[in-house]
């Protein structure tokens, strides 16, 4: 597992992989909406450590879409 | 003689969590007692990461068990604050911090498999797990408590407190 991605690929990841998801900053994190599904603990930084990423992944049952970004 | 148990390779932990927070919000203090699941897993990168199970969006690494959940702790009691800034009451509150303990994704059935693993091997928690309590999840069910402390009738007692900790799932009581 590479150690981390940049925030720009997870936003292209979910932009094909979570389409009409949404992202809006809190004061800890980012929140990440995609249908019903709240991911409310996405690290604010540029770079994100792909446990991270995974998790968030899971969360939206997208794995097979994030697969082809390496991120799943 | 002392007899040891064997230990097991496994690739993901069922872990027990306890977690107690007390926080203020527009016009009220509330009371968050969860009795939570995570997965333990030691990653690619050398860390340990604890995968939320119930509640499962939150992910949180460390380079020791204990610091990847002191760190989950941490990154739970934010989303509560996060939640707290954007709620106008109790109830709303409450209603959204219950629907983030509940709402599961696909760990909650890795959780299961990891805990038939640990009990059909009949076998003890291998380290850095070993000197965790054991306990068993049939008697310590997943449930989140949000109760309202401002305006309580009832007197607070030492018996309201719980110890944030975590522990192995297992067959085994502690």
């Amino acid at each position: 597992m590479s150690a981390s991605r940049d925030f720009a690929d997870i936003q292209r990841m979910l932009t094909e992989c979570a389409p009409g998801h949404t992202i809006r900053m809190t004061d800890h994190f980012r929140r990440i909406k995609f249908g019903s599904l709240i991911y409310p603990s996405l690290p604010k930084s540029k770079k994100i450590e792909v446990g991270h990423i995974h998790k968030m992944v899971r969360h939206f049952k997208i794995q097979e879409c994030a697969k082809k970004h390496g991120m799943a | 003689m002392l007899m040891t148990e064997p230990t097991i390779d496994l690739k993901d932990h069922p872990i027990l969590i306890t977690l107690q927070d007390t926080i203020s919000g527009n016009g009220f203090l509330a009371r968050i007692t969860v009795s939570g699941r995570t997965l333990m897993r030691q990653e690619e990168d050398g860390k340990w990461w604890m995968y939320g199970v119930r509640p499962a969006a939150i992910a949180e690494a460390g380079g020791t068990i204990d610091e990847a959940f002191l760190r989950f702790r941490q990154a739970h009691t934010q989303v509560l604050l996060d939640i707290v800034q954007e709620s106008p009451n109790f109830d709303e509150f409450r209603t959204e911090v219950e629907r983030f303990f509940n709402e599961n994704d696909v760990d909650e059935q890795a959780w299961e498999e990891a805990l038939k693993a640990v009990r059909d091997a009949h076998i003890a928690p291998p380290e850095p797990f070993s000197k965790l309590p054991r306990q068993s999840p049939d008697s310590r069910p997943a449930r989140i408590e949000v109760e309202r402390l401002d305006g309580k009738i009832t007197p607070f007692t030492a018996s309201d407190n719980v110890t944030v900790t975590y522990s192995v799932a297992d067959k085994k009581a502690a």
